[in-house]
């Protein structure tokens, strides 16, 4: 199928006046009677929506239709009918599916929020590489020398650059990353990502995602050499900018889910160390974050050194009175309520 | 803490311009954005519905009409389009639940066709809900299913025990909730996974503490709320943040007062209605969303009606739908702190 650039579809003729579709009759916008609902298209727009309504009552499958489809779904991406309709058009006629792929890499350019269109992406990627063959059969280095697994990376790699935080590139590529075992690479991505923006929360819940590889958190077992790797890791990203939410929430819930013990025994005097050295103390000591991972630190420790815990916990309510005044006020009915409810 | 600039200014909640403003969304024939959102008009009558009946001035609409279209726009499958013609979707067949629902007319559906078409959406597999026969899957429309089988007494239908189980699969280190497992957390996506386990009576899964907190993180110095962290605050996040805080019985964790002047601030002054953020064009999503997320704020300069945190919809019509009951579901260790 030929791939349509916006150009086209302004400059070609109505269709009215085209030879291939002198045969169909369009059919118009029943808008009923109730005056509510009358929809005004402009004249292109109406002309190929009567068209499609054609089409689609005699379920015609045909190039042509796979055309207007296209054309239809450039204008309005929303219009979910017509998605439904292009893709038993593209499995009947037997389309090109690298051309199909051309075609909606481009309608993802032009609307990078679209949801139908990461979905019939991933439709067409499993039908060009069989999940179950390509992992059974090959290494993660073999794969990713795959030219459907570069292409995607590839695609997936400029639609986050223009934006880093696009809620449905992130999620088509954990789709991606997971279907198809590809996650040391992953792992090498999430890494540039967070280097390059520290800040980006989308890049800190990838990192998670590849940690757990995917799996159900509640039954997944972290080995403790990769906990520690990853304590390192991140304290070494709030160095860079200790008052970025993104890697505090990460390591503070990392670790209560996983590792909990870890949070005093090994993140406490890392954070520690960072708040009295002097490059770091000022920026550590004046944010929120520090202080409330310091708060969820010590009530863990509380809990599991009962004979220390009264006095942890009013480290932790001190803690919690200073956030209310002076480190987060706009929250302070938030520490004073986590003051009274900290226990063991 | 730097003042914004709106807290110097009074502002006032302009009643009878987004009435005005609503009245005429369906007289705008002749505008590119008309035709473009025809596939979710049915939404957009939703939206203009419960922004009206918070204001009490719901006769702007005529109701036998509204009636009759959402009706036109129902399926052989049993389930909506968004418009006369559409395929049947989830979002969709919601909206048209809830608007025949605020009029009192659920009568004139038959309900088991609805109830048989939600759920032919959920996988038996996996217990995940699909939002059509295109197959998209999102903690959205586990909410949506639920939801609407709830109007029509018929939860029992519906495999619930999975559906929690995909929630809690959904929920992450951060205590938020994504548009499934691993998806990052995402405060509308909070909102749909509290609604739904508000509905099911299993609140009890959720790290109430952890949430919260992350929740009340989301607002700005603006008095705006984002979606996530790093990103720009946004009128639909008064909704999504303070309906999510209100099941959780948080709302006063955060300042209500600067999240009604940031909505407020919002308003198109001469012709109604109310944009994402202060000095964009308005649009009847935000509008809606923006006068709700004043009712759950608290605002007091006029007397909107109290919104229902789970639907979206005042919590008279709920209470007459008896749907209300969702609330003695709530954990007791809970116990609703009035806010």
């Amino acid at each position: 199928m030929r791939v349509e650039g916006s150009e086209d579809v302004c400059e070609a003729a109505p269709l009215s006046q085209q030879e291939e579709w002198r045969d169909v009759t369009p059919i118009p916008q029943d808008d009923g009677k109730h005056p509510i609902c009358p929809i005004a298209y402009t004249d292109d727009y109406r002309e190929m929506m009567d068209y499609l309504r054609a089409v689609m009552a005699k379920e015609e499958i045909s190039e042509r239709a796979l055309e207007l489809t296209g054309r239809v779904i450039q204008a309005n991406p929303g219009h979910y009918t017509v998605w439904v309709y292009r893709k038993r058009l593209v499995e009947e006629l037997n389309a090109d599916i690298a051309g199909e792929l051309n075609w909606v890499s481009s309608i993802s350019a032009m609307y990078p929020k679209n949801y139908q269109l990461w979905h019939h992406r991933e439709a067409l990627i499993v039908r060009l590489l069989d999940p179950k063959q390509a992992t059974e059969g090959q290494s993660e280095t073999e794969l990713l020398r795959h030219p459907v697994i570069r292409r995607e990376l590839q695609f997936l790699d400029n639609a986050i650059n223009e934006d880093s935080k696009n809620f449905h590139a992130w999620s088509y590529r954990q789709w991606l990353v997971s279907t198809y075992n590809i996650w040391e690479q992953e792992l090498i991505f999430v890494n540039t990502m967070i280097n390059e923006d520290v800040r980006n929360n989308s890049a800190w819940n990838q990192r998670y995602f590849v940690i757990l590889q995917g799996r159900n958190p509640a039954q997944v077992e972290l080995d403790s050499e990769l906990v520690s790797g990853e304590i390192v890791y991140t304290v070494e990203n709030i160095k860079f900018a200790p008052n970025n939410e993104s890697p505090w929430s990460y390591i503070i819930g990392l670790l209560l889910r996983h590792a909990p013990g870890k949070l005093y025994t090994d993140l406490l005097p890392k954070i520690q160390t960072l708040a009295n050295n002097k490059d770091y103390s000022l920026a550590m000591t004046t944010t929120q974050f520090y202080w409330s991972a310091l708060v969820d630190i010590y009530e863990q420790q509380a809990r599991e050194l009962p004979e220390q815990g009264k006095a942890l916990l009013e480290k932790a309510q001190s803690i919690c009175h200073n956030l209310a005044i002076e480190h987060d006020p706009m929250h302070g009915k938030y520490w004073e309520f986590r003051s009274t409810s900290l226990s063991v | 803490m730097a003042e914004s600039s709106n807290t110097t200014r009074s502002l006032s909640l302009l009643v009878d311009k987004h009435v005005e403003y609503i009245k005429s969304l369906d007289k705008r024939q002749d505008e590119l954005e008309y035709w473009m959102t025809e596939h979710l008009r049915i939404s957009g009558i939703y939206w203009g519905l419960v922004a009206l009946k918070l204001l009490d001035r719901d006769s702007a609409l005529d109701k036998q009409q509204v009636i009759d279209y959402i009706l036109s726009c129902q399926n052989t499958d049993g389930g909506f389009g968004g418009h006369c013609g559409h395929d049947s979707h989830l979002l969709y067949t919601m909206s048209a639940v809830q608007v025949l629902s605020m009029y009192g007319a659920l009568d004139k559906i038959e309900s088991s066709r609805v109830v048989d078409y939600v759920i032919s959406l959920q996988d038996i597999e996996t217990g995940e809900i699909c939002g059509d026969e295109w197959g998209e899957r999102d903690t959205r429309f586990a909410f949506i299913a639920v939801a609407i089988l709830s109007f029509f007494g018929a939860l029992s239908r519906l495999d619930s025990d999975r559906i929690v189980e995909y929630v809690v699969r959904s929920m992450n280190y951060d205590g938020g909730f994504g548009s499934g497992p691993g998806g990052e957390s995402h405060a509308a996506q909070v909102y749909t996974c509290l609604a739904c386990l508000a509905i099911l009576g299993r609140l009890d899964v959720v790290d109430r503490e952890r949430l919260s907190a992350w929740l009340a993180e989301r607002q700005l110095p603006s008095g705006g709320f984002n979606g996530r962290p790093q990103k720009l605050e946004d009128v639909c996040y008064s909704w999504w943040v303070l309906s999510s805080l209100r099941i959780l019985g948080r709302v006063h964790w955060v300042d209500c007062s600067r999240v009604c002047n940031f909505v407020l601030d919002a308003q198109e002054p001469d012709s109604g209605g109310i944009a994402d953020r202060p000095g964009n064009v308005p649009d009847v999503y935000h509008t809606c969303f923006g006068i709700a997320g004043l009712s759950l704020a608290g605002y007091e300069d006029y007397p909107l009606k109290d919104v229902d945190p789970v639907y979206c919809m005042p919590i008279e019509c709920i209470e007459s739908s008896g749907l209300r009951s969702w609330i003695n579901n709530v954990p007791k260790s809970w116990s609703q702190e009035k806010s």
